[in-house]
C-alpha cells in the first residue's frame, strides 16, 4: 500500500504506461510521461537546492503541468503550495512569505504580477512555458531544462507518511489566510477511503472542477492516479458556460464528477441536461456547501441511475463524513444529512456540558479524530492550539482531535445533520469565507471607520456577501472604490456585491456593532423588489 | 438600473456604451474592477463569473431584446465588450 502520494503514480505508471493520465485544454500526457517528467522536475528542484520539507509554490492556471508539478515537488521530498491564480497579488505574496516559499513553478504573466519584494525573496522560478527574458534577481528556469535530468527514477529522499505533502490556504478570520498543513498520511487516509467506497477503476474518467488549491481536487487527482484512471481538468473556458460544460462531460465520457453543489445547480438550470447526454456518468459527489433540496431532487430525477453522495469535511481533515443519497427519502427529507464517519476516521459531537453526544436528538460541536486530522496551521501555534486540541475524552495515550466549529445533531437514523456554525465563517459557492477577513480588507481603507460583512442566504450559491460601512466624517467614497480596494487584498468571490453606507452602524447595549440587526435588515432588503434595495 | 449619460447630440444610447456600462455597474464593480478595455477578455480578468454570465444574458434578452440560445453562450461570444456587441448586432439583422 502506498504511504506517500508519489507511489500512487509510480505504481500506475508501471501498470498503465501508455494510458492517458491527465487532460487539460485539449492537451494530455500519459502515465509514462507524467512519471518521467515529474522525476525530472524532482531532480531539477533538488539540484537547485530544494531540500526535504521546503515549500514550493505552484502559481499558474490549470494545465497538464499542474500534475507534473505536484508530483515533481513531492518526489523531491518537498511540500507544494497551490496558489490561486485568480487571487490578488498581495494575497499571493503574503502566502509566499508566510510559509517561506523558496521557489515557484509559474507562468510569466503570473510571476510578473507579484510585488518586487516577493520576487526578490524567491530563489528561482521554473517557468511552465517558454520564459521570455530573465528578470533582475530571481533565477528563471525554463521548462525545457527538465530534459537534462534523469527521467527513470525519482531522487533518493527518505520520506515517511508523516511528512508534509502540501499546504492549503483558507480564509482567516483575523484578516489573513491561514495555511493548513497536510501530510501524505492525511491525504492517503482520504484517498484510500474514496478508492474503497467509490470503487474507482482504471476505466473511470474523473473530472476536476475544483481549483487545485481546494481540497476537493485531492480526490480528482490522486484517486485517478491510484486507479490508473484519467483526470480531466476543467478550466474557466468550460467552467463558466454550463452548455459547454455539459458537452464536455458528454464528449469526454466523464464517469465520476465531484464539485460544489452550486456548480451542479447551474448545470441543471442552464445546460439542458438529459440522462442520455450524461449516460456515462455513474457517480456524482458533492461537498462544500448545503445542496438546496429542490435542486437535488431535480438532479436525482434527471439522472436516476447515477449514485449521488454528499461529502462533508473541512480542509483540516478533508472529507470526514458522507451520506449516500437515498432516493426514496428525498421527497420527505427537508435537509440532507452529512452522514456517518468515513472509514479510518472517527467523529463525535460534543454538547454544552462537554459530553460526547450519544443519544438521538443530541446536538453539539463536531470533532474529528484519526489520521485524517491536520497537524495544524503553518507558523500559527496560537490558532493551531485552539482548533487542534488534545483528546480529553481518551486518557490512554496522547493524540490530537480537530474541532470543526460546526454544530451538528445526531439523528434517529444514525446520521449527523449540519445545524450551523459557532462563528462567522460562511460558505459561498463552496468557498470558505471568514467575514472577518472581508471586514479587515474594508477597514484597511483609510476612509472606513466601521465595517460589517454580512452573508445573505441565496438559493444557488448558499450565501452572497454584502457590507454595511460607516465612513470617517468628511470622507466621500463610492462603493466601487471600496470594492476596488478590496480586490487588491481578497479574492473576488469575497468582495461584497453591494456596499451600503451609513453615518453610524447600530450598536447593541454593550456597545458592539449589532450584527444581528444588520443581518436581518440586509436579508429583508435582499428579498424586496430590486427597485427598493438601497445600493450604489 | 444602468443609466447612460447622453450628450445632447445623441438620440439613442450607443450599443457598445450600453453594454460596457451594464458590465461596469453590475459585474465589474462587484469584483473590484474599475476599468477594462473593449477587447479584453472579461473571463480572464474575472469580471464575469459563473453567475455573472446569466446576469449578462438576462441583460441582453431583457434590455437589448435579443434572444440568445444556450449554444451561443460561450467563451467566444461573451469574451469581451466587442464580441458581445458583435453578437447583438448579428441578431438584429
Amino acid at each position: 500500500m502506498a504511504y506517500i502520494l508519489q507511489q500512487l503514480l509510480t505504481k500506475s505508471a508501471e501498470r498503465y504506461p501508455e494510458k492517458m493520465a491527465v487532460w487539460a485544454r485539449g492537451r494530455s500526457i500519459t502515465y509514462r510521461e507524467l512519471e518521467e517528467r515529474s522525476n525530472q522536475l524532482a531532480h531539477l528542484l533538488r539540484q537547485h537546492g530544494i531540500k526535504k520539507g521546503d515549500r514550493v509554490g505552484l502559481y499558474f492556471p490549470k494545465c497538464v503541468e499542474s500534475l507534473i508539478s505536484m508530483l515533481g515537488v513531492v518526489k523531491a521530498g518537498a511540500v507544494y503550495v497551490p496558489l490561486d491564480p485568480q487571487a490578488p497579488a498581495d494575497r499571493v505574496g503574503y502566502i509566499i512569505g508566510n510559509c517561506g516559499i523558496r521557489a515557484l513553478i509559474t507562468k510569466e504573466e503570473k510571476r510578473r504580477s507579484l510585488g518586487e519584494s516577493t520576487l526578490a525573496s524567491l530563489e528561482f522560478c521554473v517557468m511552465t512555458e517558454e520564459a521570455t527574458k530573465s528578470s533582475n534577481g530571481t533565477k528563471i528556469i525554463p521548462w525545457t531544462m527538465l530534459s537534462e535530468f534523469p527521467a527513470a527514477q525519482s531522487p533518493e529522499v527518505v520520506l515517511t507518511e508523516t511528512d508534509l505533502a502540501y499546504i492549503l490556504y483558507t480564509s482567516g478570520s483575523t484578516g489573513r489566510p491561514k495555511g493548513v498543513m497536510l501530510s501524505h498520511q492525511n491525504a492517503l487516509t482520504f484517498v484510500e477511503w474514496c478508492a474503497e467506497t467509490f470503487e474507482i477503476s482504471s476505466e473511470d474518467r474523473l473530472s476536476n472542477h475544483a481549483p487545485l488549491h481546494f481540497d476537493l481536487s485531492v480526490f480528482d487527482v490522486y484517486n485517478a492516479l491510484e486507479a490508473g484512471a484519467t483526470v480531466y481538468l476543467i478550466t474557466e473556458d468550460l467552467a463558466l458556460f454550463p452548455s459547454r460544460l455539459a458537452d464536455f462531460v458528454e464528449q469526454q465520457g466523464i464517469t465520476v464528477w465531484y464539485s460544489v453543489p452550486s456548480a451542479l445547480t447551474l448545470l441543471l438550470l442552464h445546460a439542458n441536461l438529459n440522462a442520455e447526454k450524461l449516460g456515462r456518468l455513474r457517480l456524482i459527489l458533492f461537498a462544500g456547501e448545503v445542496f438546496p433540496m429542490k435542486y437535488l431532487r431535480q438532479l436525482a430525477d434527471l439522472l436516476p441511475h447515477v449514485e449521488l453522495q454528499n461529502l462533508y469535511g473541512p480542509t483540516e481533515t478533508n472529507v470526514c463524513t458522507y451520506y449516500e443519497v437515498e432516493r426514496e427519502r428525498l421527497a420527505s427529507l427537508d435537509k440532507l444529512p452529512i452522514g456517518i464517519a468515513c472509514e479510518n476516521t472517527e467523529v463525535f459531537a460534543v454538547n454544552d456540558q462537554d459530553e460526547i453526544v450519544t443519544q438521538a436528538g443530541g446536538t453539539g460541536e463536531l470533532y474529528v479524530r484519526g489520521p485524517a486530522v491536520t497537524y495544524g496551521y503553518w507558523a500559527d501555534a496560537e490558532k493551531t492550539a485552539k482548533m487542534v486540541v488534545p483528546n480529553r475524552f481518551q486518557k490512554d495515550f496522547e493524540e490530537k482531535i480537530y474541532r470543526t466549529g460546526d454544530l451538528v445533531q445526531l439523528a434517529e437514523d444514525g446520521n449527523y445533520y449540519f445545524l450551523g456554525r459557532r462563528d462567522s465563517m460562511i460558505k459561498s459557492r463552496g468557498y470558505r469565507i471568514e467575514l472577518g477577513e472581508i471586514e479587515s480588507a474594508l477597514l484597511s481603507h483609510e476612509a472606513v471607520k466601521e465595517a460589517v460583512a454580512i452573508a445573505v442566504p441565496d438559493d444557488i450559491v448558499s450565501n452572497r456577501i454584502v457590507a454595511v460601512v460607516a465612513a470617517h466624517d468628511g470622507s466621500t467614497i463610492k462603493p466601487s472604490e471600496l470594492q476596488h480596494h478590496c480586490a487588491s487584498r481578497i479574492p473576488k468571490y469575497m468582495i461584497p456585491e453591494l456596499i451600503e453606507f451609513r453615518e453610524n452602524l447600530p450598536k447593541t447595549s454593550t456597545g458592539k456593532i449589532d450584527r444581528v440587526q444588520l443581518t436581518q435588515e440586509s436579508i429583508r432588503a435582499a428579498n424586496q423588489p430590486a427597485s427598493e434595495v438601497v445600493s450604489q | 438600473m444602468s443609466t447612460v449619460n447622453q450628450t445632447p447630440a445623441t438620440q439613442a444610447p450607443v450599443l457598445k456604451d450600453q453594454i460596457r456600462d451594464f458590465i461596469m455597474e453590475n459585474l465589474a464593480h462587484a469584483k473590484g474592477i474599475t476599468s477594462f478595455t473593449d477587447d479584453e477578455s472579461l473571463m480572464e480578468s474575472g469580471v464575469i463569473d459563473s453567475l455573472g454570465i446569466f446576469r449578462l444574458v438576462s441583460f441582453l434578452e431583457e434590455d437589448l431584446r435579443v434572444r440568445v440560445s444556450d449554444e451561443e453562450i460561450n467563451a467566444e461570444t461573451l469574451k469581451s465588450v466587442n464580441s458581445i456587441e458583435q453578437l447583438v448586432l448579428s441578431k438584429k439583422k
